[in-house]
């Protein structure tokens, strides 16, 4: 299937406002044949990828990037809805943006993938103070803490973030670290002191499955 | 001057030139109200993150003009997002317009962003509690259709198990017979024997050596064992039929034990090294149950204290315990291990061991002896220590339930109020069934145990109608069938058959007006035999030459569950009751031509009309030998200066419920 051009045709309806034609576009494509995974990673995460780098050049104004954004979102709300659900796994995952990281799309999508795929599911969204954090981990006694960095700037606040959870909450939980900060560098995740990293949501599902062991 | 406004707070632009490297050279008043300040690098403005797009920005104005370029820079602490219009200066720098975006824009746009994500939030929330709710009822559905399909196999499960039962009863049936068959069979060479044996020992055709009278001594004895073999096992196979046949009498425990005594006294083989001692009862214990029974179950347990102990004592005593009778047989012999304690129970589950092998028994004494305590309502137990001795307790109610059960529903009086319905079934515990079902609905059970006796109770008493339960031996039920239905006076008595097998083809042929398979349902029976009663009411012949009189009786039972037959003079009154067979006859003492004993005695003539209760009705005063002569034949004499409707009504009832004719159970409910 041709996702480029998928996602250059989604994208146009994106920034051209236009939030029915890209729900249709959406349904088209699933009526297709396009499974809800693809459209939502070869679509939307692309597109949204896209904007992210139109907006650094310049072409694309903050308010059309919160616009194309909104749009993605409710995107991702219609996939949910598509989605062939997998027989849930029993683990609970919390999702969380590192404090001062307000990209929060990247970690809804990566909420949504671990949903979909069985996992249950705390997201915590943008920018989550560490008190926050670390209340949520002690009530919700999570199988694993999923942190999402987009923006590299953010990288010594995901350090602190993985030092403090591992010295302050009460339960020793796993820790996963991805986002697009890592994008053109992994390698930036190993200072993180993190036990897993995730570069894409599907991946990191299959990570995720071997290091808690379920679906053996 | 100091009245015209600073526009420049006011102002959202700002005017900035910039060396190559972004060192601020010079700014307007607005820009230093931004706190921008020469020498600082523009390029530090940048909000974290946007570095590269700031400084991208800068170095393609040094090249060429820009214009309408966003930019988030932060201003006083805070971010700000800017719009930039750029140029080179011409000398290497950059010229600068900046135009910042009002703050609230900036806000609402944050707003709006997290209300997004909320509403996401909520959108997943919702989605996921739905998709649990739906788990949930897929779940309860599976769990639905399992139930049905648990459900079908139970159901499935019971008519296998129906078969089963009827295949085993049957299977149970025909080795009963069996058993019976040729144990009857042994029976005959065994009396022939026992019986030849006699002759030879007594010598009859000459005397016998003493070695041959030893050795017919020790036929005889063998003859004997296995006579008691045999009567053994046929005990055991009546009471796996369930025929076991509970005969119940009254009598003292003191006055049991002394014949006891005297006929297990023989069975003491070394007197010297074992005592029999029978405990003297309290005198006031008195039984009312099988004696044959409690007796045989002694002997049984005597007999088997005395084979296995070898010195010391066997005792046996009786207690009481609330409404219970205890007998106790212990001895001090060889004792049984815990482990055993069931297999002793078991037919010809003798236990090894080297004084077991020598005495001899059956082993069918003690499986029978349970069976036997079983059928009087109580159990065998043992308790016992090996090398010690061993005690059985026999516990059976003082009283056989069945006797106060039975004795409740047998001498009931016939209650006129209520139809009988005559119930032939030989197992008790139906015929209690039976009578809580229709006592309820109106009806009274009047239970015949036997054919026989349902035949003598059919002389007295005219049912509504007969259940009939087709025995187990179930040809002479067959025959009362036909026999009920051939003879005109029970002809007409609905009879319900009732049998554990589908014989209902036989059963329609022979005359029944129903048949069921066992069991039957309590609704279904009430019902109908409700409908065989309904228009079965009483029915009542009036003979009478007064047109006036008649009118009045007929006024008087008007409402009542009676059919009136009228007839105006002897004969014709003679006539109707051979043909109508009333339940009850109003004869009026002086007819015209005739007179009542006329009548009468031609009704006692008739064996079909020589039951009816007759009720002489008269104006006159009767003379002391008519009185006396009528009384001897008749009911009741009833006054007419005296009748009443009450009166009426009264005696015809009294009449009827003598005769075992009641009242239609609804149409009393009604009244």
């Amino acid at each position: 299937m041709d996702f480029a051009g998928m996602c250059a045709r989604y994208l146009r309806t994106q920034l051209g406002g236009d939030r029915r034609a890209a729900l249709q576009f959406i349904e088209d494509a699933l009526r297709h044949g396009a499974s809800p995974e693809d459209v939502r990673c070869h679509v939307v995460q692309a597109a949204q990828r896209e904007i992210g780098r139109l907006w650094q050049e310049d072409q694309i104004s903050i308010a059309q990037e919160h616009m194309a954004t909104a749009i993605s979102q409710l995107a991702l709300a219609h996939l949910f809805q598509h989605a062939q659900f997998r027989d849930r796994v029993g683990r609970k995952i919390l999702v969380a943006c590192v404090p001062g990281e307000h990209h929060e799309f990247p970690a809804r999508l990566l909420a949504d993938t671990l949903d979909i795929a069985g996992y249950d599911l705390r997201f915590l969204g943008a920018d989550v103070p560490l008190d926050s954090l670390l209340r949520a981990i002690d009530s919700e006694h999570p199988d694993a803490l999923a942190l999402s960095v987009t923006m590299v700037f953010n990288l010594p606040s995901a350090r602190d973030t993985v030092r403090v959870v591992r010295s302050r909450s009460k339960q020793q939980v796993p820790i996963a670290i991805g986002g697009g900060a890592f994008g053109t560098t992994p390698e930036l995740a190993e200072g993180i002191g993190a036990d897993l990293v995730a570069t894409d949501a599907q991946g990191f599902i299959a990570t995720l499955d071997g290091f808690l062991g379920v679906r053996a | 001057l100091s009245a015209e406004p600073n526009w420049d707070l006011e102002s959202r632009e700002f005017a900035l030139r910039c060396g190559p490297d972004g060192k601020v050279q010079w700014r307007d008043g607005r820009a230093a109200n931004r706190n921008m300040k020469t020498g600082d690098s523009f390029l530090a403005l940048a909000v974290p993150g946007t570095e590269e797009k700031l400084s991208g920005f800068f170095s393609r104005a040094l090249k060429h003009p820009l214009s309408n370029v966003e930019q988030s820079l932060v201003i006083g602490g805070e971010p700000v997002t800017c719009f930039f219009h750029a140029r080179p200066d011409g000398v290497g720098g950059v010229l600068l317009l900046g135009s910042s975006m009002p703050e609230d824009y900036s806000k609402s746009l944050r707003q709006i962003e997290e209300s997004v994500e909320e509403m996401q939030n909520l959108n997943r929330q919702i989605f996921r509690q739905k998709r649990e709710i739906e788990e949930q009822r897929n779940a309860l559905q599976r769990t639905l259709s399992e139930l049905e399909d648990s459900n079908k196999g139970i159901t499935t499960l019971h008519l296998e198990l129906e078969d089963k039962a009827e295949v085993l009863q049957r299977t149970a049936d025909m080795r009963a017979r069996v058993v019976a068959n040729v144990s009857h069979e042994f029976r005959t060479p065994l009396h022939a024997i026992l019986g030849l044996s006699r002759l030879l020992l007594e010598g009859v055709d000459g005397p016998l050596s003493v070695e041959q009278k030893k050795q017919m001594q020790f036929i005889r004895t063998s003859a004997e064992e296995l006579g008691a073999m045999v009567d053994d096992l046929l005990d055991l196979a009546s009471a796996e039929a369930g025929k076991m046949v509970v005969r119940l009498q009254k009598f003292a425990a003191a006055d049991f034990f002394s014949a006891l005594r005297g006929t297990l006294r023989p069975l003491a083989r070394a007197p010297e090294l074992v005592t029999l001692r029978f405990i003297e009862p309290d005198p006031a214990i008195t039984l009312e149950t099988d004696q044959s029974k409690v007796s045989q179950v002694l002997r049984n347990l005597v007999s088997n204290a005395l084979k296995f102990t070898e010195r010391g004592s066997v005792e046996v005593a009786v207690t009481t315990h609330q409404d219970d009778v205890i007998f106790t047989v212990k001895d001090t012999g060889i004792g049984i291990a815990s482990v055993d304690f069931d297999r002793i129970f078991e037919e010809f589950g003798q236990i090894d061991s080297a004084l077991q092998a020598r005495v001899k028994g059956t082993g069918l004494g003690l499986p029978l002896s349970r069976r036997l305590a079983g059928s009087l309502g109580g159990v065998l137990t043992v308790t016992s220590v090996v090398g010690a001795g061993s005690t059985f307790t026999l516990r059976i109610p003082r009283v056989h339930p069945e006797v106060r059960e039975m004795h409740a529903i047998e001498t009931q009086p016939l209650d006129p109020g209520r139809a009988p319905i005559l119930v032939v079934e030989d197992d008790r515990k139906t015929i209690f069934i039976y009578e809580q079902y229709l006592s309820m609905a109106g009806f009274q059970v009047v239970p015949a145990r036997t054919i026989a006796d349902a035949e003598r109770l059919l002389r007295t008493v005219s049912p509504a109608a007969i259940v009939l339960d087709i025995m187990l031996d179930g040809e002479s039920s067959w025959t009362f069938l036909s026999r009920l239905k051939q003879e005109e006076r029970t002809r007409d008595i609905p009879v319900l058959v009732v049998t554990v097998t589908n014989k209902e083809q036989k059963a329609r042929a022979l005359g029944a007006d129903e048949f069921w398979l066992k069991p039957v349902d309590r609704d279904q029976l009430i019902r109908k035999l409700r409908s065989l009663r309904a228009g079965a009411d009483a029915r009542v012949l009036v003979i009478d030459d007064d047109d006036r009189a008649r009118y009045l009786v007929r006024k008087y039972l008007d409402d009542g569950p009676y059919q009136l037959i009228e007839a105006s003079s002897g004969p014709e009154g003679v006539a109707a009751a051979h043909d109508h067979r009333p339940n009850v006859i109003l004869l009026d003492f002086l007819l015209k031509g005739t007179t009542a004993f006329d009548v009468l005695d031609e009704l006692k003539a008739d064996p079909l009309t020589r039951h009816i209760p007759v009720i002489i009705v008269t104006s006159h005063v009767l003379e002391a030998g008519d009185r006396e002569r009528l009384a001897r034949q008749t009911e009741v004499i009833l006054s007419k200066d005296s009748l009443s409707r009450e009166l009426a009504i009264n005696r015809i009832r009294d009449a009827l419920s003598k005769a075992g004719v009641g009242g239609s159970p609804v149409a009393e409910a009604a009244s």
